[in-house]
């Protein structure tokens, strides 16, 4: 593992995970943006974006770093609300609903689209609580019903068998790698349709990376999943689709396979290969 | 290259040398400070020593009536059988002087008094009904720059001596109280009357000269018991006569001409005998010796018809045979002597024994304090003299005087008073700390009330929800608010604030209520508004809004108070709180300490709370948003969680500057020590009581040395106050501490 995150060569076998290439054109589609523009205050930061996330896959979005691609997987729960001074134009759809509306309750959507960020960032509560926070946030309060859920979530996280001797332990004492997975097990807890997951791995030794990587194929059964990472060879390993973006424009995006083994753009050749980024 | 390397290293390892250096500093002087309050405090709580200096025959011819020192203790004198006033040093027991008393021509002594132990005037009655007081004087002179005391006898009211019994009947037994209007004399006769004689001033009352003793005597209502014992108490209202079985009897002798016998009264336990039988300082308690040498502290207590009956108080066991008995001047102190020659010194109001030494002295018979209270003359039965010097400078402070209850002089019950000085000499000085404890920390409660939630939702507020323009704006106003000098606050609170409650309670009050649901009404409508008007006013800023709504209120609430109090408190709702509720009601009471400390406190809390808050990682509260939670479901459930330990200290420390606040408390409270939990009553507090007093209390004096026991206590408070605060902090961090 180590050295394949230190070479910039693509190992083809592990690119798709399956191994046959996806046809867009087959997949049921999750969200979808058209014509959308990001600005932070003056600057633009996203520029006309369009994009579709397929049901049950996992999409990458690759990119030097600063190319917007973190600032777009943001966009799909409107984390970006938070930040001072956004403006937004454009169409970002769920499930063929605008989630920009001013009808739409942010919460709600947030419920319907989890987000796993590249720090691990447990609650200073006991691994328990942190699991059953988002179930807490929506008033459950059986007992029954929140243990099974944590029980449930913990396990989709691949780390029940790691805590569930000290589920009451405060969540700070674990390793980045089970505060990472413990993340995603207090995302997947509320059972979102969409996982956002912003370079989940980037913090983490490459053991832990390994077994984040195992994780999201798992959970690509039950979940769409979006990635931004850094990491190309994660990118391949992993999505079934990839996105290429540069200076907050959509280059390329197409299936993994041939975006790394047959890219259209040059710019994507480039950056695959090393030239920059 | 090694010159720059050694060069870090020597700058590292002086700066953590200044750093450390510093930081012992700190401890030193917290330690210093510490250590001498410690100093200032101590003596108090050590015993008190007594001394023998001189033992020697008595001077002069006669047997002693009374003993009597002058207050350098260096010249003692006696009172004789032969009439006579013998001075002697009492250092060496030599003669210095002798003066005849002029007793009227064949008549011969009846019976002798002293009048106690503020008083230097003895009276001897004779056998034809007359008495002849005599005082004895001292005149100090510094010839050569040496103090030389030249004694001197003087005749308070002339030489002649006065006919108290008009039938010319020897006086067996008597007393009198000299005052500023009249003088009183009770005497026995040896025809068996009991008869009250008063000289009143009549005349000029401008010119002392021409006013002229008017005697006048009524015999009064015979007790039915042996007359045994006869005390008159200083303001020539109250008569007391005893028997050795026990027995006592109250007079009413305020109004010579309607003289009642009031109450009577065994004062002693079962079958034992009455002893001694004296006043107190102060003539209100009485102490009563019994045979088995337990002495016991008595006075008035007014029952429900406010007749006074004399109640046992408390009692101090002298494990002897108690032979003499001598009161302290001007403390509540005592000494007695047992026939086995045990000297001991009590003090009544703190309640313990404060001195017990073997005197060693056979058979004393006499007992006299020093006009200081700091030397004691002893007479045995033999005519040795004994002169001892004592050392009990601070006999008022016990564990029980400074924290218990405790049965003052006149006092209904026991009670918490703290009341350390008053105009008259004889006055029980009421040190207890409880209630300027309690003041300390009703004040900060009130402060606290005031300014927790205020502080710490605005830091909520300004931390998490305001828009960072406006934070940039708010934050350091409010900052600079801590820096207004409390005096400035208290000065206001207690001219203006105090008199603006008073005026306008109903107002006060109903904006207590109004307030808060009006900016919540006001927020509610807000979200009620459509977005099209929302929209103008951009993220954060809603809160400027609030701004008007605000002083609308307050002035509304003002305006609408006279409205208020006239239909429902009758037009004043002061005296509707007096009357109608029963309240008592300051114009200086907690509430405007509450507002104006919390004021003060406010700037404290709401700056390190807010940095707390502000603290909490964003990628907390961003995933705890990205989870669906409300930007409030965030905040309860992460933010303030995260954020408890610096919240915590917060408002710890508020606290302990409440506790220690001075101006403020000093300037809006009144002042008034007392123990009421009413928000409408002043208080004092340790810190406003000391500054108040120390500038009246004498150095080195009992007050002096409790008002720094006031201050260790206060130091202690705050000490841990903020050490259980950084304890629970430094918990609170290890569980919460976050990314």
């Amino acid at each position: 593992m180590t050295e394949t995150t230190l070479t910039h060569a693509i190992d083809m076998s592990a690119i798709g995970g399956v191994g046959t290439a996806k046809q867009l054109a087959d997949e049921t589609i999750r969200i979808k943006t058209r014509g959308l523009n990001l600005y932070y205050g003056e600057k633009q930061a996203l520029d006309d974006i369009s994009i579709v996330i397929p049901q049950n896959r996992v999409t990458a979005f690759i990119g030097p770093s600063g190319c917007g691609k973190s600032t777009l997987l943001r966009c799909f729960n409107r984390m970006n609300d938070l930040v001072d001074g956004v403006r937004i134009d454009g169409d970002v759809l769920l499930d063929d609903e605008e989630i920009y509306q001013k009808s739409v309750n942010i919460a709600n959507l947030r419920q319907r689209v989890g987000m796993v960020f590249q720090k691990p960032n447990p609650f200073p509560k006991s691994i328990y609580e942190n699991v059953a926070y988002g179930l807490r946030l929506q008033g459950i309060k059986n007992r029954r019903v929140l243990d099974e859920a944590v029980e449930t979530a913990l396990k989709g996280a691949a780390l029940w068998d790691e805590v569930k001797d000290r589920l009451h332990e405060n969540a700070l004492g674990m390793s980045g790698g089970q505060q990472q997975r413990l993340v995603i097990a207090r995302a997947i807890a509320i059972e979102p349709e969409v996982l956002l997951l912003d370079e989940p791995a980037s913090a983490l030794d490459p053991i832990s990376t390994l077994k984040i990587e195992e994780l999201i194929n798992e959970l690509k059964n039950s979940y769409t999943i979006v990635i931004v990472t850094h990491n190309m060879q994660q990118a391949a390993r992993v999505s079934d689709y990839t996105a290429f973006m540069y200076m907050g424009k959509m280059i390329e995006f197409s299936d993994t396979r041939t975006l790394f083994t047959n890219p259209a753009k040059k710019q994507t050749e480039d950056y695959i290969t090393g030239r920059y980024g | 290259m090694l010159t720059s390397q050694k060069f870090r290293l020597f700058k590292d390892q002086s700066f953590r040398a200044i750093v450390t250096m510093g930081g012992n500093f700190v401890i030193v002087a917290i330690l210093l400070i510490f250590l001498y309050l410690m100093y200032v405090v101590a003596p108090m709580f050590e015993s008190a020593e007594a001394e023998s200096v001189a033992t020697y025959s008595v001077a002069g011819s006669g047997k002693t009536l009374a003993l009597a020192m002058e207050e350098q203790n260096e010249i003692a004198m006696r009172f004789t059988d032969t009439a006579e006033a013998v001075f002697f040093s009492t250092t060496t027991g030599e003669l210095v002087n002798s003066f005849p008393l002029a007793l009227p021509p064949k008549a011969s002594i009846s019976s002798f008094h002293m009048a106690g132990t503020n008083s230097s005037v003895a009276a001897y009655a004779t056998d034809h009904g007359q008495v002849l007081l005599a005082s004895h004087q001292y005149k100090v002179t510094y010839p050569n720059d040496k103090r030389l005391i030249t004694p001197f006898i003087d005749y308070p009211l002339g030489q002649a001596a006065l006919q108290i019994d008009p039938k010319q009947q020897a006086i067996v037994q008597f007393t009198f109280k000299l005052g500023e209007e009249g003088h009183s004399f009770i005497a026995r006769t040896a025809d068996g009357r009991l008869i009250l004689t008063r000289f009143s001033l009549e005349g000029s009352a401008l010119d002392e000269d021409e006013a002229e003793l008017v005697a006048s005597t009524v015999d009064l209502p015979l007790p039915g018991i042996n007359i045994d014992f006869i005390l008159m108490d200083e303001d020539q209202r109250v008569l007391y006569l005893a028997s050795h079985d026990g027995e006592m009897v109250q007079y009413d002798i305020s109004d010579q001409d309607a003289v009642s016998i009031q109450q009577r009264t065994h004062i002693v336990k079962g079958d034992r005998k009455l002893k001694k039988l004296t006043w107190l300082t102060g003539t209100i308690s009485l102490l009563v010796v019994d045979s088995e040498g337990v002495i016991s502290q008595w006075f008035p207590v007014r029952d429900e018809g406010n007749h006074p009956i004399p109640t046992f108080i408390r009692e101090f066991d002298s494990r002897g045979d108690v032979t003499a008995i001598a009161v302290e001047n001007a403390r509540k102190g005592f000494a007695v002597v047992t026939q086995q020659g045990q000297l001991e010194i009590f003090h009544t109001t703190a309640n313990q024994q404060v001195l017990e030494i073997d005197a060693d002295i056979t058979k004393p018979e006499r007992l006299v304090f020093s006009p200081r209270s700091n030397a004691l003359l002893l007479e045995s039965e033999n005519g040795q003299l004994h002169f001892w010097t004592v050392t009990n400078e601070y006999p008022e402070v016990s564990w029980s005087s400074l924290w218990g209850k405790v049965w003052y002089e006149s006092y209904q019950e026991p009670e918490y008073i703290w009341q350390s000085s008053s105009s008259s000499n004889d006055f029980e000085p009421k040190m207890s700390l409880v209630p300027i404890s309690f003041g300390t920390i009703k004040a900060a409660f009130y402060a606290m009330l005031f300014a927790v939630p205020l502080a710490v939702l605005g830091a909520m507020f300004t931390a998490y929800f305001m828009a960072p323009k406006m934070r940039r704006i708010v934050k350091p106003s409010i900052e600079t608010m801590e820096a207004l000098p409390t005096v400035i606050l208290g000065f206001l609170a207690g001219l203006w604030l105090a008199p603006l409650i008073e005026e306008n309670l109903p107002g006060i009050f109903s904006l207590l209520f109004i307030m808060p649901i009006a900016v919540l009404f006001a927020g509610w409508s807000w979200t009620r508004l459509p977005s099209s008007v929302r929209h103008r006013v951009p993220d954060g800023w809603e809160a400027m809004l609030l701004l008007p709504l605000v002083v609308f209120v307050l002035y509304a609430s003002l305006g609408l108070s006279p409205v208020l109090e006239a239909q429902f408190f009758g037009g004043d709702m002061r005296s509707w709180l007096t009357n109608e509720a029963g309240i008592s009601f300051d114009q200086r009471n907690s509430m405007v300490v509450g507002i104006a400390m919390g004021f003060a406190v406010i700037p404290t809390i709401f700056s390190i709370a807010e940095d707390a808050i502000y603290s909490v990682p964003r990628s907390l509260t961003h995933s705890s948003l990205a989870l669906g939670a409300t930007p409030w479901q965030t905040m309860w459930r992460v933010v303030l969680l995260t954020a408890s330990p610096g919240i915590f200290s917060a408002i710890m420390i508020g606290f302990g500057r409440a506790v220690g606040e001075t101006m403020i408390v000093l300037m809006a409270t009144g002042n008034t020590p007392i123990m009421d939990f009413n928000i409408f009553e002043g208080m004092r507090t340790l810190s406003a009581n000391i500054a108040v007093e120390v500038p009246e209390s004498e150095v080195g004096s009992t007050h002096y040395r409790v008002l720094f026991l006031a201050a260790l206590v206060l130091f202690s408070f705050t000490f841990f106050f903020n050490t259980i605060a950084e304890l629970v902090r430094q918990r609170l961090r290890r569980k919460y501490s976050s990314l």
